[in-house]
């Protein structure tokens, strides 16, 4: 929205600071991400001045919890899980219109009682109050919760204006595309897209953000940021840890599912997408639809664009590490992968020739994320021969942990002799802005509340990304265990990931 | 002006040797075992920070403007130049000089942030050679910002031409500085911010929440009086409040005959700010903080039924307010 279009009140304040009076109800108030991320980021928000003076927090669930016990445990995930000290003062506020509202996820007459409780408040308060429904829950019960939210007038309330209700959704959002026709089915059945925030939070890391200040910023980098200067483009997302206790929910789900559906290809749009024509949600988001369109189909083939692994027993620290059969809840036969890498070609103007790497992986040997540019090696044989060290020029994105991005050049080792070298350029986050900053949902809670869904994933974006991956999800669950590599852990993936780079003469790199 | 140099701390150098006495400085404490940057580590500087004393400063004063500056150093890290002017028409002494460093140990390893400050006295003879020294002093590229604390006349301020054409920021504060620095001619009036503005970002975004909540129609619809009262030490806050609203309200709608009222109530409980607006019809609407137990209340009614509300309130602390009027 222009500076003139909003409430006169409002012109010259961030727009973060412009949030209307607003209730979040939490849908699955008692669950884990509820007490890690989303009680602790609320309790920031309000440290930091930027929630409305009228907001309330609703937990919502099937348990019976009376309302000072509800206060009592979002205190107890403050303690243990907010980046800051609690500070009661600021709790207290937050605590005193706090409340907890028990009903079933399929029983509408939980929803009128839900209903009845927003009513009061916005009596209470004397205006409006924006309703704000937070949805983390197991997805078997989005479907009952949205219809219930549509049946009991919910969805549709304070409609046609500014504070109308909104709905933040966690992934998945389908396990393929023909489930996530009918979620967003069923979404748009209750709620208009544009009421809709499909939460992804890796859209919420500040270096995520950079992505895009870092392309359309920085002169330097757009003229090079096509087929004629990159050579490659590698993004990994890899884990250190393994299933732990989350055996029986990773079954039904694998590397392919929980991270490269989504994550690595939110990653993916950001980094090749095409400027676009503002920094307006839509305008962002249309041009990552486009790029993620223009992606060709996965050759799934021998020798193809894919590969998946399960890790084996192997050293993680330098301890003993079980392999991915011996889990807990996970059967002898499983076909789940813990690791998937994927070639990706993108067939425009900009990127047609240059291979998109992505691999995700759980035990793999250290926690990263990152977005690696490599670019094309310097023409010539000035430099060439064995006594020269040159590296490609590499631009990487580090998503976490140690946010920053490093740029490797070639440089002259001090001496009378012309010797070359690879050094690396470091721009740490924490170095330069310190480590306490906001955390992802910190952010993308207060967006939903002003309405601003740039930093959240539209529809058509997780079915396009579906439409590629399904092919391939298909085939895998039809071959078994066909095809199935493995790494140890602790390793940075199985030989076949390996190969699918070598193919290219290129090869992974080990950040 | 030599009193404030001296309260400041810091280690006394020779001006010609300042980026040796730092790097001297950063050695010695890493040798010590002390928190500091070892030299293969880069010392990450985000902005270059100038702080100018004015010759009503006292020392007590002048360490608590240290302090804030090195606060908002812990959060951004800065290459901060601090300048104390000495009423001396002659060259007397020169310039002294004093180094000053802090390293505050975050989460990690990662997290250590280190700030360096590098202090100047000087006579006024010396001002015109001033300059080059502090512009050896700053980070070259970086963005420069300027605070000018307690200026006895803004005309002063016309020796450091450098300084107010070459800064991104000028912080003033009007609750401290004369009337007429806020009407100095400034060559880049848009890059002046009052600290008191700052400091009411709580007030103004309270304020704005709630009466966004209103159609502007009805916020102007009957408005005679505007009505903002203080508390004799809040005078500055007021001005500053009555100029927000301005316009503001003219934004709603037509305000030619309205009248702007500031007045002083000293009375015991009275709040530290409010603001009321006097309607023809029975529209009302006022709000009143109190700052000294941290809240505020509002009350409204636009003929849709009252609107009451107590919400918490506290002015932005001095390195809070810097960080707002440096980077917002």
């Amino acid at each position: 929205m222009a500076e003139n279009e909003r409430h006169p009140f409002l012109q010259g304040l961030s727009k973060h600071r412009g949030a209307p009076p607003t209730a979040v109800v939490i849908f699955g108030a008692s669950g884990d991400l509820t007490a890690r991320k989303l009680i602790p980021a609320v309790y920031n928000l309000a440290a930091d001045n930027l929630l409305p003076a009228d907001f309330h927090l609703v937990g919502y669930g099937r348990k019976e919890i009376p309302d000072e016990e509800f206060r009592q445990l979002a205190a107890d995930a403050i303690k243990e899980f907010s980046r800051r000290e609690m500070n009661d003062e600021v709790w207290q506020r937050v605590a005193e219109r706090t409340s907890y509202v028990a009903g079933g996820y399929d029983d509408p007459a939980a929803f009128e009682k839900l209903a009845e409780h927003l009513k009061q408040i916005d009596e209470k308060v004397g205006r409006e109050v924006q309703p704000l429904f937070y949805i983390s829950t197991p997805p078997s019960v989005f479907a009952p919760i949205l219809e219930n939210l549509g049946k009991s007038g919910l969805a549709g309330k304070h409609l046609g204006k500014g504070h109308h209700a909104k709905v933040i959704i966690e992934k998945p959002f389908g396990r393929d595309l023909e489930s996530a026709l009918s979620l967003n089915a069923t979404i748009r059945s209750v709620f208009e897209e544009h009421q809709v925030y499909r939460i992804d939070h890796y859209l919420g890391k500040e270096t995520v953000q950079d992505l895009l200040v870092q392309r359309f910023a920085n002169s330097i980098f757009e003229p090079l940021w096509n087929r004629n200067f990159i050579s490659s483009v590698q993004i990994t997302v890899a884990e250190e840890v393994g299933v732990g206790t989350r055996g029986g929910y990773y079954e039904q789900s694998g590397a392919l599912r929980d991270m490269i559906q989504n994550h690595t290809m939110q990653l993916v749009a950001l980094t090749a997408m095409e400027p676009p024509v503002s920094l307006d949600a839509e305008a962002i988001r249309d041009e990552k639809v486009k790029l993620l369109r223009a992606i060709q189909p996965l050759n799934l083939g021998e020798g193809g664009d894919v590969t998946r692994a399960q890790y084996s027993a192997g050293m993680i620290a330098g301890q003993p590490a079980k392999g991915y059969l011996e889990e807990e809840g996970i059967a002898p036969e499983s076909n789940t992968e813990t690791y998937a890498g994927i070639r990706l070609s993108i067939n425009n103007w900009r990127w047609q020739g240059v291979p998109f790497y992505l691999r995700s992986g759980k035990r793999m040997a250290r926690r990263v994320t990152e977005i690696a540019v490599q670019f094309k090696r310097p023409p010539g044989t000035l430099f060439a021969g064995g006594s020269f060290d040159l590296a490609c020029n590499t631009l990487s994105f580090q998503i976490q942990p140690d946010e920053g991005l490093s740029l490797i050049l070639n440089g002259k080792v001090p001496g009378l002799e012309t010797r070359t070298q690879p050094v690396k350029m470091n721009f740490r986050y924490s170095t330069t802005f310190g480590s306490n900053t906001p955390e992802a949902y910190e952010r993308l809670v207060l967006d939903a509340m002003i309405g601003d869904g740039t930093l959240f994933i539209r529809g058509d974006e997780a079915e396009t990304s579906w439409k590629l991956y399904t092919p391939l999800l298909e085939a895998w669950a039809a071959a078994g265990r066909e095809g199935m590599d493995s790494y140890p852990a602790g390793s940075w993936g199985p030989s076949s990931a390996e190969a699918l780079l070598a193919a290219d003469q290129n090869t992974w790199r080990k950040p | 002006m030599a009193v404030i140099f001296d309260a400041l701390p810091g280690m006394d150098v020779p001006a010609e040797a300042i980026s040796k006495s730092l790097a001297q400085m950063w050695a010695e404490t890493h040798a010590a075992g002390k928190a500091a940057p070892s030299a293969e580590e880069a010392k990450a500087t985000q902005v270059n920070f100038v702080l100018h004393f004015g010759f009503q400063t006292t020392a007590d004063d002048a360490r608590q403007q240290f302090a804030t500056t090195v606060e908002f150093s812990k959060r951004y890290p800065s290459r901060v130049v601090v300048l104390c002017p000495s009423r001396d028409e002659t060259f007397g002494a020169g310039i002294r000089a004093k180094v000053y460093g802090e390293c505050f140990l975050g989460k990690s390893k990662g997290d250590t942030r280190c700030v360096e400050f590098v202090i100047l006295s000087y006579p006024m003879a010396a001002r015109a050679y001033l300059e080059d020294l502090v512009s050896t002093c700053l980070s070259t590229d970086l963005p420069l910002y300027y605070w000018a604390h307690r200026f006895s006349s803004a005309t002063r301020l016309n020796d450091y031409q450098y300084l107010l054409r070459a800064s991104k920021r000028i912080m003033v504060d009007s609750a401290v500085v004369p009337l007429e620095a806020l009407a100095f001619n400034w060559p880049k009036p848009e890059a002046l911010r009052d600290l008191v503005h700052a400091r009411l970002l709580p007030v103004r975004q309270g304020l704005g929440q709630f009466l966004s909540g209103f159609s502007p129609k009805k916020l102007v619809g009957g408005l005679k009086i505007v009505t903002v009262t203080h508390q004799p030490e809040r005078s500055a806050e007021a001005l500053v409040l009555r100029e927000w609203l301005k316009p503001r309200l003219a934004a709603c709608g037509k305000i030619d005959a309205v009248e702007f009222s500031v007045q002083a109530d000293a009375g015991a409980g009275a709040p530290a700010l409010a603001v009321t607006f006097g309607y023809d019809g029975d529209s009302t609407f006022s709000w009143a903080g109190y700052l000294s137990n941290n809240h505020a209340t509002y009350e409204a009614d636009f003929g849709d039924g009252a609107v009451k509300m107590t919400t918490g309130l506290k002015l932005l602390d001095p390195a809070a307010a810097l960080s707002e009027a440096v980077f917002f």
